[in-house]
């Protein structure tokens, strides 16, 4: 499962300003392995600082292409690992990386024929370029309406590979731009070309609206992708529900840097019984400490990825006891109810807490 | 007659099987994706022994539903309408929401204790059916998770013409009744035999369809589908500006110009030219009458572009040589001599209905080419019904 693979960086490009994109070789042994579904991402291992961290990325490639897997990395303010990458990567680095996952994909086939609806802002562009270039690519009846938002002109990724599948795809592909501040003189040259190419505004609940009035599906079975920063992801999706959107239509992605809920205090010195690798661990949590990292700590090897409680990686079933969990945007209410819990984020409020881990 | 016995064109026995294995097995055309055009739009169609309605949400999907009431089963709504946000049976005002779910009941908790929790967990939502546009087309399927559209029309599709229908728009009379629509008096088989027999255009109207070039025709199967495209003859093409009836389509490139005729399985036909685009559906009304309706569409362009073709065409030398004559000369009362194809063709069918009541009545021959498609036609329908009896 958390199995780690060395993988050479093969290229490396500066998209914008603050982001840059990564190419792996993968070598023949692994072909077979490295599958994956236009949306999942891959789990990057660094050690910096004399510790072990972990981050996801997703792939921006399409797996339906003669494509290098490919990743694209924005800066995060005082971010330990995105500015590591944009500052020290080169070509020839070989990077440990795991399988490629994540429950958020298009399930991308020939004969589909669906409208699709995607909705991103800043780096959240990385898995919907995936989705949009396989659907563009292997469905030749579907239709793809796409909203992608950014602050302005420069901070635009992929722009060149967007427009050329604009014009290539005119017929079944829509792309809005949405620029927060944007560039007068840069908006004025964009209008002309194309009344609908460039709008000034956040991707909210109005722009939502005022898309979907605008471009309405043709195909009946229609799809809502939605990845980016902070609320946009909540915004978009209220809008969606908001004009009756069915829940399993909505497919979302976040990066994680939610605020965590930290005001609950954890159980002091708790005993935890894990069922962990077809083993029995019982060990006392920390202060302060998640059952992931109290677990990490002494030696043991739990599945994890984002540690952001975003990507799901490592959840377990909670047997016995009770525990909070600071940050949750990946399980929904029905996997909480049935006990699941994410291990990352979870601290004990309980003298005893049991957990099994299923993978 | 050929694949399938005189009974099948004659019998109630066999059109209840066709209501039931065909009708209600495949998907149903439903009407023109203008029909349901905002939110909260619906309309209910009959397809086969299902009464449909479809609704627009306000997310701009369409949903489609039985039009049945899960409390005894009472028709919801009528056939066009605008509905806000939920749908009240009249019978008892149970009331769902846009996605079939029972929200409200009256008097729940005195009459019906036995419904606990929340009413759209209590099995008692609308059923669903499934809805998808083809080709500006809405069509309805009765099951939910009906397999998709494009498996059933995918591969005819290629041979449809060039024509963007979503830039058309259609005419309507004034008391807004489709281009047309006639009750005949014959089997529903035989009229969409009659609309896919190459052999009787050159003869039935040889004076009426004269201005497409019958020798060129193309024709072939797509799966369960009939396609055929015959170009324009060279007098008419050369004039086509001017002789056309109508404006002509802009969105047909000059070298793609021709009559794309193709028959969707298994009830709809559609007639796409250089002017005009129709849909031609047939419903059985009875094993002897069927219903045709024929909606039209044309370039959305101005009235006043329309009275300038009118001109033009009237005064073009193609229609002094083709097209306008009946295949008799007489009273332009009678089918034959009306120089209306339409006339002419209804006239057959209805002629060949009634012989097959004749106990000397048998199919004689068949054209090889010219008259292929009515065997294969048939073997279709008879392999359908087989497949979902
Ligand atoms: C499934 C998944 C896919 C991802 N795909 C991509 C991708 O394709 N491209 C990409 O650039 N990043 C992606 N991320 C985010 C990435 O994994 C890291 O979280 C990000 O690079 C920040 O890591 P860091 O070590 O630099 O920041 P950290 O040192 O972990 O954090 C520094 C500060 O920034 C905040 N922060 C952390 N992450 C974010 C964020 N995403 N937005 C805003 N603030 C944040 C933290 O709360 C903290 O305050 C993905 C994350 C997940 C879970
Ligand atoms: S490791 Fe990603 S949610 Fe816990």
């Amino acid at each position: 499962m958390s199995e780690f693979y060395p993988l050479q960086v093969l290229n490396i490009k500066k998209e914008t300003e603050d982001a840059v994109s990564i190419t792996f070789d993968i070598p023949q042994e692994l072909y077979s392995k490295f599958i994956y579904k236009p949306g999942q991402y891959l789990t990057l291992r660094f050690h910096l600082n004399g510790k072990e961290v972990r981050r996801s990325y997703s792939l921006c490639s399409s797996p339906f292409l003669e494509e290098y897997p490919k990743i694209a990395v924005k800066r995060v303010k005082n971010g330990l690992v995105s500015n590591h990458i944009n500052d020290t990567v080169k070509v020839g680095d070989s990077i440990d990386i795991m399988l490629p996952e994540g429950r958020f994909y298009a399930d991308v086939k020939e004969t589909n024929y669906k409208t699709y609806y995607l909705f991103c802002a800043g780096s959240g562009i990385t898995p919907i370029l995936s989705i949009l270039k396989s659907v563009l690519h292997t469905e030749a009846r579907s239709f793809v309406y796409m909203i992608y938002g950014n602050r302005h002109q420069e901070s635009i990724m992929f722009n060149d590979e967007l427009s050329a599948l604009q014009e290539q795809y005119k017929d079944r592909f829509v792309l809005i731009h949405t620029l927060s501040r944007p560039n007068s003189s840069w908006s004025d040259l964009w209008k002309t070309k194309n009344d609908y190419s460039y709008k000034k505004g956040r991707v909210d609940t109005k722009m939502v609206e005022w898309f979907i009035n605008e471009f309405p599906p043709y195909a009946q079975n229609a799809e809502y992708y939605i990845c980016g920063p902070g609320t946009m992801i909540e915004n978009t999706k209220t809008a969606l529900k908001g004009i009756d959107v069915p829940n399993t239509r909505i497919f979302t992605e976040s990066f994680g840097g939610a605020i965590e809920d930290a005001s609950v205090k954890g159980f002091k010195n708790a005993k935890l019984i894990a069922h962990l690798n077809n083993q029995r661990v019982e060990l006392t949590i920390p202060e302060g400490k998640t059952i992931l990292r109290a677990l990490i700590d002494k030696g043991q090897n739990p599945p994890y990825s984002c540690e952001g409680g975003v990507c799901s990686t490592c959840v377990c079933k909670l047997k016995q006891g009770e525990v909070h969990m600071k940050k949750n945007l990946s399980l929904d209410d029905k996997e909480v109810k049935q006990g699941n819990i994410l291990s990352c984020q979870s601290i004990p409020l309980s003298e005893i807490i049991e957990v099994e881990y299923l993978k | 007659m050929h694949a399938l016995p005189v009974e099948a064109y004659t019998s109630q026995e066999w059109l209840d099987i066709e209501l039931k294995y065909l009708f209600s097995t495949t998907w149903q055309f439903a009407g023109f994706v203008e029909d349901v055009a905002n939110p909260g739009d619906y309309i209910s169609v009959q397809a086969g022994l299902n009464n449909i309605f479809i609704i627009k949400g306000r997310d701009h999907r369409l949903r489609a539903f039985h039009n049945i009431c899960r409390h005894r089963g009472t028709q919801l709504l009528r056939a066009v309408g605008k509905t806000q946000k939920a749908i009240t049976c009249p019978y008892h005002d149970w009331t769902y929401d846009l996605e079939g779910n029972l929200i409200s009941v009256p008097k729940k908790e005195s009459e019906f204790p036995n419904l606990k929790g929340e009413l759209h967990k209590c099995d008692l939502n609308l059923h669903e059916a499934s809805v998808d546009i083809f080709k500006g087309m809405l069509f309805v399927h009765p099951e939910k998770d009906a397999p998709s559209i494009m498996d059933f029309f995918g591969e005819v599709e290629p041979y449809l013409g060039p024509h963007k229908v979503e830039e058309l728009i259609e005419y309507r009379s004034k008391n807004g009744e489709p281009f047309y629509t006639e009750e005949i008096k014959a089997n529903w088989k035989i009229v969409v035999e009659n609309y896919i027999d190459h052999y009787h255009l050159a003869h039935l109207h040889e004076g009426t369809l004269n201005m497409y070039d019958h020798a060129k025709a193309e024709f072939g199967w797509a799966g369960p589908h009939y396609w055929f495209y015959e170009p324009l003859v060279e007098d008419f093409l050369n004039d086509v500006e001017n002789a056309a009836p109508y404006p002509l389509i802009d969105s047909v490139p000059r070298d793609q110009i021709g009559a794309y005729v193709p028959w969707l399985f298994p009830n709809i036909g559609i007639t796409e030219s250089e002017s005009a685009w129709n849909t031609f559906h047939v419903l059985p009304l009875a094993p002897d009458r069927t219903l045709v309706t024929i909606r039209s569409k044309t370039m959305n362009v101005s009235e006043w572009e329309y009275t300038k073709q009118y001109s033009k065409s009237a005064l073009s030398k193609v229609w002094t040589k083709y097209g306008n004559k009946g295949k008799y000369e007489g009273d332009k009362n009678d089918p034959m001599a009306s120089g209306d194809f339409m006339l002419e063709d209804i006239y057959a069918c209805e002629q060949q209905q009634k012989s097959l009541q004749s106990p000397y009545f048998s199919v004689g021959a068949q054209a090889e080419k010219g008259e292929y498609a009515i065997q294969r036609f048939q073997e279709e329908v008879k392999k359908w019904i087989e497949k979902h009896q």
